[in-house]
C-alpha cells in the first residue's frame, strides 16, 4: 500500500515538472534528446561543427519562447525523424515505445503461467499418500502427550 | 502444453531467429554498398542515383533525373558547418562563369539547417542552385560523409568521376562539357 502511495505521489509531482519542461525547455535537456547528424551521438556528447550549429539553433528558439515540441518539430522538418534520440509518441514511433512493454508483459505472463502450472503439478507429490488411520491416531496421541 | 502446441511454439521461435538473422545479413550487405563514390573507386561509372528535393531558395524543386540527356551536371555536397566546403564551392562558383551555359551546377546542402545554409550561400557569394537534403539520405547514396564531395555527371546520366585533387576540376569539367 505504501508503495502505491509513493508511486501515486511521484506521478502527481511529475505532471507539473513535465509541463514546465514542455513550456520552458532548457538547452541542457534538449541536448540529451537531439542527435548530432554527423556523429551518431546526442548533442551533449559532441562538439562537432554540425552539433554546435544545432545547439545554436536550439538556444535561439528557446530565447524566442518556443516550446519543446515546437523546437523538436522544427528540427524534424529540417533533418528528418533521425534527429531525435528517441522515437516520437505518434505514428510508427509508437511501436518502438509499446512493443518492448508488450514484450515484457507477454514474457511475464508466460513465466507466470509456467510457474503456476509447475507448482500445481508438484502439489500432489508434496502432499504424499494418505496416512494409515491407526498410524494417524497414534501420531495424534503422541503429539497430545508432547503438548501436555 | 500439448505436443503440437509445443512444436508450434518451437517452430515460431526458430522462424523468429531465422528472420532476425536474415535481417542482419541484409543490413550488413546493404551497409557494404558505399554508393557512387565506392563504385567509382572500383572503376565503375554508375548511373547517377536520382533525387527530387526542394530548392533552398524556395523556387520549387530539382529533379536530377529530369536533366538526364539534357545537360551534364556538377553535383556539390556541402553544409554550412563544413569549413572546407567554402573553398570548394567558391571554386565551383568561379568555374560556373566559364561552363555555366553548358554544364548545370547543383549544390546539395546536406545534414544542415536550411536557414544557416541560405545565409552561408549569401555570405560566400554562391549563386548556383542548391537543394536541401536535411536527413542526408541522398548523400548516403553517393558515398556519405565526409564532405565536401563533388561529382561530375555526363549528359548520359553516367557519373564519370569525383573530385579528389584540385586538378580534377578542370579535367572533369572539360570531359563532361564535351559529353
Amino acid at each position: 500500500m505504501r508503495v502505491l502511495v509513493v508511486v501515486f505521489m511521484a506521478a502527481v509531482l511529475a505532471v507539473p515538472v513535465a509541463h514546465a519542461s514542455e513550456r520552458h525547455p532548457t538547452l541542457d535537456e534538449l541536448e540529451g534528446e537531439v542527435m548530432c547528424p554527423v556523429c551518431g551521438t546526442t548533442l551533449d556528447q559532441s562538439s562537432s561543427p554540425a552539433a554546435q550549429q544545432i545547439k545554436r539553433v536550439i538556444a535561439s528558439r528557446i530565447a524566442a519562447g518556443d516550446t519543446k515540441s515546437q523546437i523538436k518539430n522544427q528540427l524534424v522538418a529540417e533533418y528528418g525523424d533521425a534527429i531525435l534520440a528517441a522515437p516520437q509518441h505518434k505514428g510508427f514511433g509508437l511501436l518502438a515505445w509499446w512493443l518492448p512493454i508488450a514484450g515484457i508483459i507477454a514474457a511475464a505472463a508466460i513465466v507466470g503461467a509456467g510457474a503456476w502450472r509447475w507448482s500445481r503439478r508438484r502439489e500432489p507429490l508434496l502432499a504424499g499418500p494418505p496416512l494409515d488411520p491407526a498410524l494417524e491416531a497414534r501420531l495424534n496421541d503422541e503429539l497430545r502427550r508432547f503438548d501436555d | 502444453m500439448t505436443r503440437s502446441a509445443r512444436l508450434a511454439a518451437q517452430g515460431l521461435a526458430v522462424a523468429l531467429v531465422v528472420g532476425l538473422l536474415a535481417l542482419l545479413i541484409w543490413r550488413v550487405a546493404n551497409d557494404s554498398n558505399k554508393g557512387v563514390s565506392q563504385a567509382l573507386n572500383d572503376g565503375q561509372h554508375p548511373t547517377a542515383p536520382p533525387f527530387d528535393l526542394s530548392r533552398l531558395d524556395g523556387r520549387g524543386r530539382i529533379d536530377l533525373a529530369s536533366l538526364r540527356g539534357k545537360k551534364p551536371i556538377v553535383l556539390d555536397f556541402w553544409a554550412s558547418w563544413c569549413v572546407p566546403c567554402i573553398h570548394e564551392s567558391k571554386r565551383l562558383e568561379a568555374a560556373r562563369k566559364q561552363y555555366g551555359d553548358r554544364v548545370a551546377f547543383i549544390g546539395v546542402d546536406t545534414k544542415d539547417f536550411s536557414g544557416d545554409a541560405r545565409r552561408w550561400q549569401r555570405k560566400h557569394g554562391i549563386t548556383y542552385p542548391s537543394v536541401h537534403d536535411g536527413s542526408g539520405g541522398v548523400l548516403a547514396k553517393w558515398g556519405g560523409l565526409p564532405i565536401p564531395r563533388i561529382f561530375f555527371v555526363a549528359r548520359s546520366g553516367k557519373v564519370v568521376g569525383e573530385l579528389v585533387v584540385e586538378e580534377d576540376l578542370p579535367r572533369y569539367l572539360r570531359q563532361i562539357a564535351a559529353s
